[in-house]
């Protein structure tokens, strides 16, 4: 292991994030005009605690797995990383000079109609790539998707499995600093999943940070070197991959699947703010 | 708001690659792809005129001839602003996968609907020149200086009201029903299929008061009546007016922009 360096480049400190699901039908007018006639169908929220007090540092060339059960917290978690969402409480630092991937789903943006090389030029477009850079790497794209032979054929004749190829593809030349994964490798076959790990080891090599959501030991083991185990949105174990994995296998068997803590109250009928 | 709105520029490349993605996605897969374009217009346009000569010929006046011409300085630019709203009301919902697994700016996304709409405006134009040499209209090459002025009237009032729907659709959905119907409404009461010049005197104040209303007649002016463009006025108000639309737009769209991940 690279020695890390002083300062973090990934930074939680107590956070938690809050969302607010409506009971009532989503917005609509006409339920602001009845809830306004009758103070009993005032809209009630259902507070969800995805995440509480979270507090962990990240040093750059770290790969840590985040793993816990569905609805623990961990791709709330990658999403105030990447700054689509903003924590309801505490604070989310990201060293500012960072380059983020964001790979909370492959292939944003593919549209079926359009052939395999416009949705390449698109997903990296979406992904923050000037035209220029995309005409650079192109033909590493391909040549890494393996899917050379049908660049000019529509994407929606794609298998699954070629579709996620390709949208991995464009992700790993995005050359991010910090790299957030959730889950991404689980469609893929052997020989394309034995590609994606040696391309996560060469990231890692060059000196990438690795944030990564999975459910999987072996590809947890193969490439991570932490392990933070998260449940009902607070963090349980933070600590070596071994004991993490372990932790994590208890905690699936002592208990199925609870969402993480629901309370209940009427609250203010105003949209809720991030 | 201003640090977001010096940003913009910046993603003019996604911008336009995201337009190109619309345009060619439309019709990839229908036998007459892009002639749509110049389809769509033309049917409506036989449409009204069918209405206008055939079925009702008394109602329109005598001395507006070539009808099928004035109509459609009208209905093309028409298309191009209701179009516009009606499919940016659901474009951040549609495009939600954007907003919510990747960081990306949200309002690339009704400025797009708004640009690829003005591509099929630009398309739909070679049919309109086709007509002004078909009838031998006499054109003023200095009045056809104001043509891309009034465009750009439209193109930035369009961009304002679209940023402010599609921010305002992610919390209250009935607005894109409403909108439906609001926008007929709208086509009838903007001097489009009638001259204003029919509109009844005690109604004057209510349609100047309808942007779309300087639109249409700037258009109608520029491109259909002889005589120099005497509407100019009502325009340069009207582009006040649209960049105050804009900026109150996109001052909205940014106040609720955090609550999109979550909403949409």
């Amino acid at each position: 292991m690279r020695p890390a360096s002083e300062s973090p480049v990934v930074r939680f400190t107590q956070v938690s994030k809050r969302f607010l699901l409506r009971r009532n039908a989503a917005g609509s007018v006409k339920e602001l005009c009845l809830a306004a006639l009758h103070p009993s169908r005032r809209e009630t929220h259902r507070e969800l605690w995805a995440l509480r007090d979270v507090t962990f540092d990240i040093h750059a060339g770290e790969a840590v797995a985040f793993v816990g059960r569905n609805g623990s917290g961990k791709s709330t978690l990658l999403k105030l990383v990447a700054g689509i969402t903003a924590p309801t409480q505490g604070q989310v630092l990201v060293t500012r000079d960072a380059r983020i991937g964001t790979l909370i789903e492959l292939g944003i943006g593919f549209h079926g109609e359009l052939s395999a090389r416009d949705n390449v030029y698109l997903n990296a477009a979406i992904h923050g790539l000037s035209r220029r850079e995309i005409d650079e790497v192109y033909p590493a794209i391909l040549d890494y998707s393996g899917l050379a032979d049908f660049a000019d054929q529509p994407v929606r004749n794609f298998s699954s499995g070629m579709h996620m190829r390709l949208g991995f593809s464009v992700a790993m030349q995005l050359r991010p600093d910090i790299l957030l994964l959730d889950e991404v490798f689980a469609v893929g076959d052997a020989a394309f999943q034995a590609q994606c790990l040696d391309t996560m080891r060469a990231y890692r090599h060059r000196g990438g940070t690795l944030l990564f959501v999975s459910h999987e030991p072996e590809s947890v083991r193969q490439i991570c070197d932490r392990v933070i185990v998260l449940d009902a949105g607070a963090v349980v174990y933070d600590g070596g991959v071994d004991e993490g994995l372990e932790a994590y296998a208890r905690l699936s068997a002592s208990r199925g699947i609870d969402v993480a803590g629901v309370d209940e109250h009427p609250a203010p009928a105003s949209p809720p703010r991030a | 708001m201003w640090h977001n709105l010096v940003a913009l520029p910046r993603y003019r490349g996604l911008i336009q690659t995201l337009v190109v993605r619309d345009l060619k996605a439309r019709y990839r897969g229908s036998v007459l792809g892009f002639f749509w374009s110049f389809i769509n217009p033309l049917l409506l346009l036989l449409i009204y005129n069918f209405v206008f000569s055939t079925v009702m010929p008394g109602v329109r006046p005598a001395d507006l001839e070539p009808y099928a011409l004035f109509m459609f300085c009208g209905i093309l630019p028409w298309t191009w602003f209701s179009s516009s709203l009606l499919e940016s009301s659901s474009t951040l919902l549609s495009g939600g996968n954007l907003i919510k697994k990747v960081l990306f700016p949200a309002e690339v996304l009704p400025i797009v609907t708004v640009l690829a709409n003005m591509a099929h405006f630009f398309l739909g134009l070679p049919i309109l020149v086709g007509f002004l040499v078909y009838y031998q209209r006499p054109l003023d090459p200095v009045e056809l200086l104001w043509f891309p002025v009034i465009v750009l009237v439209q193109f930035v009032l369009t961009i304002g009201l679209a940023l402010l729907l599609s921010a305002l659709t992610v919390h209250f959905r009935d607005l894109k029903d409403l909108l439906g119907n609001l926008l007929t409404l709208w086509f009838f009461a903007t001097p489009i299929i009638y001259p204003i010049s029919q509109a009844p005197d005690y109604m004057r104040w209510a349609m100047n008061l309808n942007p779309m209303t300087h639109l249409a007649i700037s258009y109608q002016e520029v491109l259909f009546y002889v005589g120099p463009h005497g509407h100019w006025r009502w325009l340069m108000s009207l582009a006040l007016l649209a960049v105050m639309t804009f900026l109150l737009g996109y001052f909205v769209f940014d106040r609720l922009r955090d609550s999109f991940a979550e909403e949409v």
